[in-house]
């Protein structure tokens, strides 16, 4: 360890204190080797204290070895350095912790704390209390708080955006006329696209006064008559600082102002300025923005081309469509026609095969089988009733005969009841009957009728029978009953009290 | 067609548009086949002076400069070289 050789080179300071208590081991080897030699403890011990006397400084640097917070602990430690020397630098967590930004290599920040001695290695490191950006770092933070600003006003809303025509015929060009990407600009189109009509306008692109110049630029080539599609606003690469005129806040509100829309191409790829943001399309080079404004001639010719096919394909589309029309109607009439005719003979066949006209006889033979089938149901109907009269008639029969059974014991009471009727009836008459012949014998012998037969007569007047000769006048008839007949006469003459002789 | 212009006094943007538009039209599919024979006509001949423009476009480049009173005039200027060389 060299460090021990050291021993008595580096003068003790009355006003640097003495370690109070220094390790009995080093302490011991210390004082062996002389009274003036120090231990690394004391001498480590004197620098700080030095260091700890210096007041708060503030050191500008670029930062380098940065790793990010350390994952144990937060705290930071990396470097800081210039052109001829480098420190270490520590950033505690909590100073970290209140930062605006984030560290970063090759950032210039301005760090503010002191120097600090860390014994145990001895070495040396910058302790920052607070830091902030320095140089082009703070240039890029005021512009990350404009382009911030610009934001919250709405100056880079999407909807701000004006379209811009797929084919520009007419593009004024802002930019400086004598670098060479006017140039570009044009040898870049006249290639891609010649139709594309270019109106230079030019301006100071960088240093001073060279906002103004491209606000003024911008105006005249939105006065342009008559007004051009599009303006490109295009600068080639440079420094950050160079690029810092198109982080201009009143260009960047001049480009959002402009009444035509604006195209930007500024610096290289990932170079962004504020007008960049502002603008209404945002090319990563001038040789973009330039391609950007109109089609490639190439793709206008194949856009011919297919125009070419389009036109053709639809027109012939157009007119075999009518064709097909034409077709379509042909064969539906024919067809409609053919149906029509098909349905009609099809009726006609149907009203051909119906029984009556196939078969005149078939009416008759019809009703002769409805007949026949009725006339078997009445025949059927009669066997089948007689039947049923028949059973009943069976089964009357012996109930008759069963019923008059005691008719014969009956008829034998009656006849003898006759013959004894018979008897006594005869029996009854026999004496009458006798008596009756006596009288009636007696009877005949008294009769007028017998008298007549003797030659006696009757004479009847119109009243009946007359007694007395005052009945009749001449001309009245007199009927004369006689023992065989009756004469009926008309009286001639009437003579009373003469009796006729017998 | 209402505004029939001659096809010579059309821009290449005029013409180009009317073209796509008597083609979409044609695509469409409802026009009277005599209207889109003219159409079909008159696209042949919006595309047969496309392409000669095509084929004869010159770059046209002018320089807006501000005279001494102060008004901008517009002069025409070189178109690019036609040198492939870049020249950064």
């Amino acid at each position: 360890m060299c460090a021990w050789n050291l021993v008595g080179t580096t003068p003790a300071r009355a006003d640097v204190p003495w370690p109070t208590a220094p390790e009995g081991g080093r302490a011991s080897r210390a004082t062996s080797s002389g009274e003036d030699a120090l231990s690394v403890s004391q001498a480590v011990e004197i620098a700080a204290g030095a260091l700890d006397a210096l007041p708060l400084l503030t050191v500008i640097g670029e930062v380098t070895g940065f790793r990010g917070p350390n994952a144990r602990s937060g705290h930071c430690y990396f470097q800081i350095k210039d052109d001829a020397a480098a420190v270490d630098c520590i950033v505690w967590r909590g100073v970290y912790g209140k930062r605006t930004f984030d560290l970063r290599d090759g950032m210039q920040v301005q760090f503010t704390g002191n120097f600090n001695l860390y014994k145990p290695t001895g070495r040396m490191s910058f302790v920052a209390k607070s830091f902030t950006l320095a140089g082009e770092g703070l240039l890029r933070q005021q512009v990350a708080a404009l382009a911030e600003k610009l934001r919250r006003e709405g100056l880079m809303d999407e909807a701000r955006k004006r379209h811009i025509p797929a084919f520009c015929s007419r593009v004024a060009v802002v930019t400086s006329l004598s670098g060479a990407v006017i140039d570009d600009v044009k040898r870049t189109l006249r290639r891609r696209n010649p139709l594309v009509e270019l109106v230079c306008v030019g301006a100071k692109v960088q240093g001073e006064g060279a906002p103004d110049e491209l606000i003024g630029a911008l105006g005249r080539a939105a006065a342009i008559e008559p007004a051009p599609d599009c303006i490109l606003l295009v600068r080639g690469g440079g420094s950050f600082e160079d690029l810092m005129t198109f982080n201009d806040e009143s260009l960047a509100r001049a480009v959002a102002a402009c009444p035509i829309p604006v195209i930007t191409g500024i610096g290289h790829e990932p170079d962004t300025s504020i007008c960049d943001m502002v603008s209404d399309r945002r090319c990563s080079t001038p040789t973009a923005a330039a391609e950007s404004v109109a089609p490639a001639m190439t793709d206008l010719a194949e856009l011919l081309a297919a125009r070419e096919r389009r036109l053709a394909s639809a027109t012939q589309s157009l007119v075999r469509g009518a064709a097909g029309q034409v077709d379509t109607l042909a064969h539906r009439i024919v067809m409609a026609q053919g149906s029509r005719l098909a349905q009609l003979r099809s009726a006609l066949d149907a009203a051909a095969r119906r029984p009556c006209l196939q078969d005149p006889a078939y009416v008759v033979d019809r009703r002769v089988a409805e007949l026949a089938q009725t006339a078997d149901r009445l025949a059927g109907a009669i066997v089948r009733d007689q039947g049923r009269h028949r059973e009943s008639v069976e089964l009357l029969a012996p109930r008759l005969k069963r019923s008059t059974s005691g008719f014969s014991g009956k008829r034998h009471a009656l006849e003898l009841a006759a013959s004894r009727l018979a008897h006594e009836g005869r029996a009854l008459l026999a004496a009458p009957s006798s008596a009756l012949s006596a009288q009636a014998a007696s009877l005949d012998a008294l009769s007028p009728l017998k008298v007549l037969s003797r030659g006696y007569s009757i004479a009847y007047d119109e009243t009946g029978v007359a007694t007395s000769a005052d009945r009749f006048e001449p001309g009245s008839t007199i009927r004369v009953a006689l023992a065989d007949g009756e004469v009926t006469g008309t009286v001639t003459k009437v003579e009373r009290g003469q009796r006729p002789q017998m | 067609m209402a505004d029939v212009k001659p096809v010579d006094e059309l821009t290449y943007k005029e013409a180009s548009q009317e073209l796509e538009r008597i083609i979409r039209s044609l695509e469409s599919g409802d026009m009277e086949l005599e209207e889109s024979l003219e159409s079909y006509s008159r696209g042949v001949e919006l595309l047969k002076s496309l392409r000669s423009r095509l084929a004869d476009a010159e770059q046209k480049v002018s320089v807006l400069l501000a005279d001494v009173d102060g008004t901008d005039t517009l002069v025409p200027a070189e178109a690019a070289d036609t040198s492939d060389t870049l020249s950064f």
